[in-house]
């Protein structure tokens, strides 16, 4: 039986840093899923059929937590012993929420832009620009052991999300009325 | 490996010649179903595998099972051709087309009700009952009817009980329809080793999960039925196959080029013979996939119709088609050029026609060696033969996704997301949830299918609550929310207030062993569909019906008002005809619309039963005619 308490890194057989390794990943991931999937198990007890749910669905949980940034930022977080939720705690950098409210705006703006696809060509660029470098402002902080500063970049790592997500709407709405 | 095999006494044993087990795959259609299993075929010198994936056939060498059923006055059940041939002549007690039906409430029921002909229960159920002459019957019986049809084709055919099954659904099938195909399923006495999405199963036939020269493959699904055309992009990543569009139209398909022909024969000939213009433009469709032109009679017409001709005719059906190919792309976010394979499924696909144009559109040739009636229900089969342990060193697995995020209703009436679309299953997640209210003791936990952000817009899937939460000020209860999926795509819910350990938990998924009362009350349970989503149809309902009512009325005082009414009756009808055009402009409210539609009715009743007798048997026969002409195919 798989062993629950392990870390997700160990899991797979990667080093516990930010910049893994996606190729090794999948074929770990693949090498476990073949050998723990429910469907390996079609003809076991109800029990052993419940544990291959329940293992199958710890290794899709740690792969998906390891495929996202800002999960596995967070993740190595709560292996330095800073453990937080994110649906709660929240950055209170002035500065920075200030931008945002600029970002969201501009966001909100597109649409009266002369050119509203290449303008918002130009914001979502401008947005995953600014979240590659929170990416590395978190490894820095962690290498440096600043793990305050280090849990601020994953609380400002979210707001990113949010906006990819939003820019990437805005982008589909205006494709759809172009149609 | 095994010398002998020891079973119980008395037991049949689920294991074939070559010591193989028992298993096979179900394409459980709309319009046809079929079953198909791996066995070994002829006999070859040497060694090699020379078993492969083959559809099963009745005694009379047909694999293709129509999905109608009829239920008889004496308690008999015919299933398949024998219920086809007669669905006319019984058709109320004849069901086809069960499948859309599946997983559905009552509600949504109504929207499709008006091309079904049955009469449906008023029973106090929200599983829809079908009146026939045997008693009420739901959508998953019938469905067992066929699933047992077709077990019993495949176990006399492979001699001896069927270890398990595969069962193919549409892609965009939701948990509700997916939990029925499985209650199907069990009614039938089938263990179902899993549902697999049916553009899946086409491309496991083709073998495309096996070619590894690509890490990551596109793969287009183009499905053209007898009734319904669905286009699936999937993408292939390592064995995972996700699901990234899926579109199309429930209402186009093989039938519809049969309509175009018949409409040209009856145009050409002059003729009135809807029913003998249907049948031979079905002949003149299936004969032009050979030939380039075809002779065509109705009676003493006679002409011919070449290929040239037939593609124009049917050109903007099969444009509407490639429109939803077109669209399916977008929601994928992916262009025709990072197509990889395209995949024809269904009869229709036989078509030049079809083949040229999609070939066309996606810039490379379709795959169409295998037969497209038959795809589906192969590529179950194989999935059927690794799951049932008959190819140990084989690597095939296949995971899946879940189509659409679940999520749960939080304050406002916004809905949270516990796991998202796309994410890989089985998964279990859980997520902390507070009491907003002092010393409140209890919760109610709504379950939510869908991507939108408010309760309304969403499917809701189930609803309990978790009761004797002990009083606290607001916020300081901690309400765990433990959501997981199995691989079939099936929801189990636990809700736990942590201070106290105190649980409350809803299967979705109901478990094995239970009645079938207590199947329909969790079905009932996890159809309790989002309010505004069930209003919103209403309405849409009530404004169709009185376009009705306005244009019926429109028509005959066109034609004889000044025959039958005099100026205060025509007043009158005047002023119920503008107070029901307007509520129908402005109302937002289908309980408005309905009552002032039946207030028209009213009104007009008096009307209505004077033509009535001036004119009773032009009307009923004129009527009927052209209604059975339209569904007679």
């Amino acid at each position: 039986m798989l062993d629950f308490k392990q870390n997700y890194f160990s899991l797979f057989g990667l080093p516990e840093t930010f910049d893994i390794d996606f190729t090794t990943l999948g074929s770990a991931f693949r090498e476990l899923q073949a050998k723990y999937h429910p469907d390996r198990f079609v003809d076991a007890n109800d029990k052993d059929r419940l544990v291959a749910i329940q293992t199958t669905g710890f290794i899709n949980e740690a792969n998906e937590t390891l495929r996202s940034s800002r999960l596995r930022a967070r993740y190595l977080l709560k292996l330095a012993g800073v453990d937080f939720d994110d649906e709660v705690d929240t950055t209170s950098d002035g500065v920075f929420l200030m931008h945002q409210m600029e970002i969201r705006e501009a966001l909100e703006e597109v649409g009266n832009a002369q050119d509203p696809l290449a303008r918002i060509d130009d914001l979502a660029q401008e947005i995953s620009g600014e979240a590659d470098a929170l990416k590395d402002d978190f490894v820095d902080q962690l290498a440096a052991k600043n793990l305050d500063a280090a849990k601020e970049a994953v609380l400002k790592m979210k707001f990113f999300e949010r906006l990819c997500q939003q820019s990437k709407q805005i982008t589909e709405q205006l494709e759809d009325d172009l149609f | 490996m095994a010398l002998f095999q020891i079973s119980e006494p008395g037991e049949t044993t689920s294991i074939d010649a070559q010591g193989k087990q028992l298993a096979a795959g179900i394409d459980l259609g709309t319009t046809n179903s079929l079953v198909a299993t791996v066995r070994a075929t002829s006999i070859h010198e040497g060694d090699g595998d020379n078993r492969r994936a083959e559809t099963l056939a009745d005694e009379t060498g047909e694999s293709l099972l129509p999905s109608v059923v009829r239920y008889c006055e004496n308690g008999k059940i015919e299933v398949g051709k024998i219920a086809k041939n007669v669905q006319l002549d019984d058709i109320n007690n004849t069901i086809s087309s069960a499948k859309r039906l599946l997983g559905r409430a009552v509600g949504d029921i109504k929207t499709l009700g008006g091309s079904l002909p049955y009469n449906f229960s008023d029973a106090d159920s929200n599983v829809p009952k079908i009146q026939t002459i045997a008693g009420n019957v739901t959508a998953i019986e019938v469905s067992a009817e066929i699933l047992k049809t077709l077990k019993n084709r495949a176990e006399d055919s492979l001699g001896g009980p069927l270890k398990g099954v595969v069962i193919t659904v549409p892609a965009y099938f939701d948990e509700a329809q997916r939990q029925a195909t499985k209650d199907a399923a069990r009614l039938a006495d089938l263990n179902v080793f899993r549902l697999l999405n049916e553009p899946t199963a086409a491309a496991v036939a083709y073998g495309l999960d096996q070619k590894n020269e690509l890490d990551e493959r596109i793969i287009a699904v183009y499905d053209l039925g007898g009734g319904t055309f669905d286009i699936s992009i999937l993408k292939l990543n390592k064995g995972v196959f996700e699901v990234m569009a899926t579109g199309g139209d429930s209402a186009l398909g093989g039938d519809d080029f049969d309509h175009a022909i018949a409409t040209w024969i009856l145009q050409e000939s002059d003729s009135d013979l809807t029913h003998h213009a249907m049948s031979e433009a079905r002949r003149v469709k299936e004969a032009l996939t050979n030939k380039d032109n075809v002779n065509v009679s109705l009676e003493s017409w006679q002409s011919t119709l070449s290929r040239a001709q037939f593609d124009k005719l049917v050109a903007s059906l099969v444009k509407k088609t490639l429109l939803a190919c077109r669209r399916a792309l977008r929601d994928a976010g992916l262009s025709k050029e990072q197509v990889h394979d395209v995949v024809m499924v269904g009869g229709s696909t036989r078509m030049p026609v079809i083949r040229e144009q999609v070939a066309v559109f996606f810039d490379k040739p379709p795959l169409v060696d295998i037969d497209p009636d038959k795809v589906v229900a192969i590529g179950a089969a194989l999935q059927a033969d690794v799951l049932a342990g008959n190819k140990p060193d084989e690597e095939m697995l296949l995971l899946d996704v879940i189509p659409l995020s679940l999520g749960l209703e939080t304050y406002g009436g916004l809905v949270e997301k516990v796991i998202s679309r796309n994410t890989t299953i089985p998964i279990a997640r859980a997520q902390e949830f507070t009491t907003f209210k002092d010393n409140q003791t209890a919760m109610t936990i709504h379950i939510l299918q869908g991507e939108r952000e408010t309760v309304e817009e969403n499917r809701s899937l189930a609803k309990f609550a978790l009761k004797g939460i002990p009083p606290m000020v607001a916020g300081a209860a901690r309400i765990k929310v433990t959501f997981q999926v199995d691989a079939d795509g099936l929801l189990n819910v636990e809700a736990e207030e942590e201070t106290t350990g105190i649980k409350s938990n809803i299967a979705v998924k109901p478990s094995y062993g239970l009645t079938d009362t207590e199947i329909e009350g969790m079905i009932r349970d996890s159809m309790d569909n989002a309010k505004a989503d069930m209003e919103a149809r209403r309405l849409r309902e009530q404004l169709v019906e009185a376009d009705r009512t306005l244009e019926a009325l429109d028509s005959a005082m066109k034609t004889d008002a000044d025959k039958m009414l005099n100026e205060d009756e025509v007043t009158l009808l005047l002023e119920a005809r503008s107070k029901l055009h307007d509520i129908k402009e402005n109302s937002q409210d289908s309980v408005e619309v309905k009552l002032a539609t039946k207030h028209m009715e009213k009104v007009a009743e008096f009307y209505v039963a004077r033509r009535m007798n001036d004119n009773v048997k032009t009307a009923m026969q004129g009527q009927s005619v052209s209604d059975f002409a339209d569904t007679d195919n």
